[in-house]
């Protein structure tokens, strides 16, 4: 009975984890939701010319996406070495062999958008902008992010 | 007993000599080439089409045209480390003769006659054309020379055994050049033979099996990343449906999904080279790629499973 006991509770114990570990990707996940969000969900619809530019909305999401990319080091800090259920992409488990560069990956991102924060006056600057920002996303997705589907 | 003992040995040598037999490795004869003026703008486009710079590009650097290989290709069958194709005289092609090319290009076979592993996807460029591999090759030539040799492959026994590759190549290559369905759009043709043939995307997008070589039945339906980590979508109507011709060629250019979002992994380096292609061209692969019936491809687990740091 106690040995029963003692494997229940170790097993609820890994569950448990499990569980957090799964916060942990979640809470990684959205991040790089949010920064999804500002990216394709307004300024790419202005470059591709669904939506009028607008300067106040742009440089919203010009804001948002710089503290978000900011945050990056810290979020993806812990690993949570499990992949967030059903999501279409996950985290390379170089991200932890390898922390130092894959942070050093975010100061290029922050000084595109930056950049792009002085540059971006009507729809045609904004797709230069754009762009660079983009190739700076996909610099550090080439090597750290996973497509899991 | 005497007798026994001679039967064995002469039925090991005849297995020895169809082993032999079966594993030479194969050549274009220098004397089968014609006289031929090529063509370095299109050997450009076979270049890009061919997604050379993919892997023989220096990693690490931003110059996709330094050939100087030096890529680490992990695989269920050792890691590879990806040749210098630079013209360097020394490391490089840069000695090669022609025929040398395009018995490499098209039939996996290296100048000092040895195979070349199917890491390089000569089960592919097989399907190309003589003339692209020879536009190739003077393209190739152009190009600034890279000092430097590449670490060798490590590979465990028996998949070091290069002869072995012989029995790879008779059970998955078919050995023949791409032949035009006429009763496709021309288009369609030349997107077939950019998808099959150059850009050799069935090399990734398709499940293998055991022995390393793609599952027919599912080409092109995805399957488990062959460098590790994650998956290789489906690139059949099966989950392209919603997908329009339009957004594949989209999706060639910029790398941007339909959904919003972008390609990274190795598709990354893909997308460098499909964006430098003609718009005609991506065009004609997303006309093809439309053109592939859904097809399942193979089984996930479901399960989140615990990855080891």
């Amino acid at each position: 009975m106690k040995r029963v006991l003692v494997v229940t509770g170790v097993l609820l114990l890994s569950v448990g984890a499990v569980v957090a570990q799964q916060d942990v990707a979640v809470q990684q996940q959205n991040l790089m939701k949010a920064q999804g969000k500002n990216m394709y969900g307004v300024l790419l619809k202005v470059v591709k010319g669904e939506t009028p530019f607008d300067q106040a909305a742009v440089n919203a999401a010009l804001a948002g996406l710089e503290a978000d990319v900011a945050k990056i080091p810290t979020v993806f800090t812990p690993n949570p070495k499990v992949d967030v259920v059903d999501a279409t992409f996950g985290s390379s488990q170089k991200i932890w062999q390898n922390k130092p560069d894959f942070d050093a990956k975010v100061t290029p991102v922050t000084k595109a958008i930056v950049d792009a924060k002085g540059t971006a006056k009507d729809a045609a600057s904004l797709k230069v902008a754009f762009d660079a920002i983009q190739a700076k996303c996909t610099d550090c997705h080439e090597t750290y992010r996973v497509k899991l589907k | 007993m005497l007798r026994r003992i001679l039967l064995g040995l002469i039925v090991a040598a005849a297995g020895a000599g169809i082993f032999w037999w079966l594993t030479i490795p194969a050549v274009v004869a220098p004397a089968s080439l014609a006289a031929y003026t090529p063509n370095v703008a299109n050997g450009l486009a076979v270049f890009n089409a061919g997604g050379c710079s993919s892997c023989h590009a220096v990693p690490s650097q931003p110059d996709r045209l330094k050939l100087g290989g030096g890529l680490a290709m992990p695989s269920p069958f050792g890691t590879f480390t990806v040749p210098n194709i630079s013209p360097d005289l020394t490391e490089g092609i840069g000695r090669w003769s022609e025929a040398d090319f395009v018995t490499a290009l098209l039939k996996g076979t290296s100048p000092d006659g040895r195979h070349y592993f199917p890491a390089f996807p000569y089960a592919s460029y097989q399907q190309a054309s003589v003339a692209d591999a020879r536009d190739l090759f003077a393209y190739l030539k152009t190009l600034a020379p890279v000092a430097g040799k590449t670490p060798d492959h490590d590979l465990p026994f028996p998949f070091n055994i290069r002869r072995n590759v012989g029995i790879w190549k008779w059970l998955f290559m078919d050995g023949k050049p791409f032949t035009a369905d006429a009763s496709r759009s021309p288009s369609w043709n030349r997107g077939a033979y950019l998808v099959n043939g150059l850009g050799h995307c069935a090399e990734c997008h398709s499940p293998r099996n055991v022995l390393g070589g793609i599952v027919a039945t599912q080409r092109f339906a995805g399957g488990p990343n062959p460098e590790g980590e994650g998956w290789v979508p489906n690139i059949t109507q099966k989950r392209l449906g919603d997908w329009s011709a339009k957004d594949i060629e989209y999706f060639l250019e910029s790398g941007q999904t339909p959904d919003g979002d972008t390609a990274g992994g190795s598709m990354a380096r893909v997308i460098r080279n499909t964006s430098q292609l003609s718009p005609g061209d991506r065009a004609a692969m997303a006309e093809y790629l439309k053109s592939l019936p859904p097809v399942e491809g193979p089984p996930r687990s479901s399960k989140a499973k615990q990855k080891e740091g």
